[in-house]
């Protein structure tokens, strides 16, 4: 307020400012000068390539090899007894991730993203397959046959959503994630199996218009644990086991307002959905993404997948009340950003997900296990409907409240610190991530993170086996 | 009577003169926005190199496209990073408001806000092509002896911009640009609450895309003032961007050809 005021008088009377101004003043010029770095006072060679043609730069592709030691503490004492494989005490990986594309023609593209894994854990023999997994994510050709039109065939990440905590509208995030190394929903994107797919896309100066389809080509898979997952298969049964089809199309209403909608049909079911994100201010985005169409329940549709892959018995009872009739439900991200003047970003979000737990669900979740022996058929039943949810990346609860927060040079120079705390509105507890990158290099950074599952033994988080995870990491980049 | 004229002379006096100085700094601006920025559509190289405590520590390349857009008079930019490796494919679309983040290890694209641009000690903010005049209103406040960064001294108009679109990234800037050629020479970059974030210094004149310009900006950070960036700027070409490129859509198709 003082600067503007200050500001406005100078405007007030230009004519005596200019009058006064008039002199030479090199006062304090001078100390803005030595602020510029010694090394950089030279010169740089002059940049002076006046209409030359552009060097040639493969900019998109991105190699690197990263090692990540992890060490699990697992809770003592479970609400409901969890069912073998536990979680790992110990796990090291090192693995090779690469991203690469290549122009075949000046139409013509061809994409392979892959991460080649040799892991070792204290539940794994050594040597055996399991110990090297190689996750095909995407591998399609890209042809542009006009202008402004593309077509891609091949295995492709096709993500959706605005929202940053959960994604109502990536319909094809789900038995995609493999082996996440971390819990950071940002993260779990980036190493996720893609869907074998023809997708169109159309683009023009108003908005653009895509379309995919994904055939079914293979039965339903059980869910894989941490001890049964294929050295080399691309595992295209977790994403082409139904029919599936997407159009969506974006259109821009207003210089900055683009909103999404989009059409999902899966097997028999349709569902429609909706992206809004809007800059509210010079340090606010809020934004809106909502899907929502005729399911069953959560609890419903693990069961019958269960019975259908054939974990579960297929007459098995179901040990909660489950309620075969498909109805209207609402999934939904809502929240904003907010970006402070020292470079951190705070996201905080409310997620709706009305397929899932309800605050009695979760009492009869606890009140069924009470006391049951992890290999009892209730017990696996009962934490086969969390497996599934996780491997839906569903929130198993209805209501929850995500914060995160990044911030880039965070106490120094090319440290960047992000955490998140999920939290479930019924109980208060809650998934606990911090996360320290520091980028020692151009090609080398090490980082750290700790995740925690906090609350109270019968709660939505605090009742998971591993209490809490530290991994330490590097990478190098090529 | 002789001293109301006297007193209504010298008050249209000044009006007159606040005018006609309000113009000439819209106008100063105005011709050094066309000695930094090529009027037609073009592609460009940005390489920024980061000092700490007076130490080189870090690259970035960064590709970008820029075009004018004629509704709004402002620059719209389709940036690519591609350097250093961890950052290599990740895009940002800068247009006006609408300012979109693309990162191909996702494959999803997060809008972001305009205080988002100036994350970073190297922040996009700083080096995208941009048209002052667009986003900001200049006040002159005086002609000044200011010694630019190869410690040559220039006679500088000393310009006092305040930002009137909500796409300025800075809330005011202080800026000197040398009488007679129109070059930029430094400015200062503040926050909303009035607090000194950057000082600039432009140099390295050199004929590029067809007329002289500043070849290199020294930016530093003023809160912490052990942090320095260069942006040199490079592999520079006349290049046709069609109006397409500028949606979130077409970020995931961008080639660097």
């Amino acid at each position: 307020m003082r600067q503007g005021i200050a500001v406005f008088l100078l405007c007030a009377a230009p004519g005596i400012e200019v009058a006064v101004a008039d002199q030479d003043s090199t006062a304090g010029q001078d100390k803005d000068l030595d602020l510029i770095p010694k090394e950089a006072q030279r010169q740089q060679p002059s940049a002076n390539a006046q209409d030359a043609a552009p060097r040639a730069i493969q900019g998109a592709s991105r190699l690197y090899l990263e090692n990540a030691l992890s060490v699990s503490s697992l809770h003592s004492e479970l609400a409901v007894a969890a069912p073998a494989p536990p979680p790992y005490n110990w796990q090291e990986r090192l693995f090779f991730d690469v991203r690469k594309e290549w122009r075949l023609t000046s139409r013509l593209g061809l994409t392979y993203s892959g991460r080649l894994n040799f892991r070792d854990e204290n539940d794994l023999s050594f040597p055996t397959h399991e110990n090297v997994i190689n996750d095909l994510r995407e591998a399609y050709l890209e042809w542009q046959p006009w202008d402004r039109t593309y077509l891609d065939v091949g295995r492709v990440n096709l993500k959706s959503g605005v929202a940053l905590g959960y994604n109502p509208t990536d319909f094809f995030r789900t038995r995609a994630v493999v082996e996440p190394l971390s819990a950071d929903p940002t993260v779990l994107r980036e190493d996720r199996l893609g869907t074998l797919m023809v997708r169109t896309q159309q683009l023009w100066e108003g908005g653009s218009l895509t379309a995919a389809w994904a055939p079914g080509l293979y039965k339903p898979s059980p869910i894989y644990t941490n001890l049964n997952l294929p050295s080399a298969d691309p595992m295209l049964e977790r994403t082409n086991a139904r029919n599936r089809f997407l159009a969506k199309g974006s259109v821009n209403i207003a210089s900055n307002f683009s909103p999404e909608f989009l059409l999902y049909r899966e097997g028999s079911q349709t569902r429609v959905g909706a992206n809004l994100a809007e800059g509210l201010g010079q340090k606010v985005v809020a934004y809106l993404e909502w899907a929502g169409g005729r399911r069953a329940s959560l609890i419903d549709d693990a069961l019958h997948y269960g019975r259908e892959t054939g974990t579960l018995p297929a007459e098995a009872p179901s040990v909660v009340p489950e309620s075969p009739r498909k109805s209207f439900q609402n999934e939904l991200s809502v929240g904003a950003s907010y970006t402070t003047e020292n470079r951190i970003t705070f996201n905080l979000e409310y997620h709706l997900n009305q397929a899932g737990f309800t605050h009695s669900d979760w009492i009869n979740w606890f009140a069924v296990g009470r006391g049951r022996s992890a290999a009892t058929p209730v017990a696996r039943e009962l934490w086969y409907l969390r497996g599934y949810a996780l491997d839906q990346q569903d929130p198993i609860s209805r209501h929850s409240i995500f914060l995160r927060a990044d911030w880039s040079d965070a106490f120094v120079p090319k440290l960047e610190l992000t955490g998140f705390v999920n939290t479930d509105v019924y109980d208060g507890s809650s998934l606990l991530q911090l996360t320290a990158d520091y980028y020692l290099s151009d090609t080398w950074t090490v980082g750290g993170l700790i995740t925690t599952n906090v609350g109270a033994a019968h709660s939505d988080f605090g009742s998971l086996p591993q209490a809490a995870n530290f991994l330490f990491k590097v990478a190098r980049y090529f | 009577m002789t001293r109301t004229y006297l007193l209504a002379a010298l008050a249209c006096l000044l009006i007159v003169s606040r005018t006609a100085g309000a113009q000439t700094a819209t106008d100063i601006v105005a011709a050094t926005d066309k000695v930094r920025n090529p009027q037609e559509p073009f592609r460009s190289t940005i390489t920024l190199t980061e000092y700490v405590s007076g130490r080189e520590r870090g690259h970035d390349t960064l590709v970008v496209f820029s075009k004018q857009d004629p509704a709004t008079g402002q620059f719209r930019n389709l940036v690519q990073y591609v350097e250093p490796a961890r950052d290599a494919g990740k895009r940002v679309l800068l247009d006006g408001r609408s300012l979109w983040f693309y990162d191909p290890a996702s494959k999803t694209s997060v809008r972001i806000s305009p205080q988002q641009r100036l994350i970073g000690q190297a922040a996009i903010g700083d080096v995208l092509t941009v048209n002052l005049v667009a986003d900001y209103n200049a006040t002159l406040l005086g002609t000044e002896k200011v010694t630019d960064a190869t410690r040559t001294d220039r006679q500088c108009w000393h310009l006092d911009l305040k930002a009137s679109s909500d796409r300025a990234a800075y809330n005011r800037v202080e800026y000197w640009v040398e009488q007679d050629t129109f070059y930029p020479i430094k400015g200062k970059l503040y926050s909303d609450s009035g607090r000194l974030l950057k000082i600039v210094y432009f140099r390295n004149f050199a004929k590029r895309l067809g007329a002289v310009r500043p070849a290199e900006e020294i930016i530093i950070d003023a809160v912490d003032t052990s942090l320095a960036t260069t942006a040199t700027f490079g592999d520079e070409s006349y290049q046709d961007v069609p109006d397409v490129w500028f949606q979130r859509d077409y970020l995931p198709r961008l080639q660097l050809k």
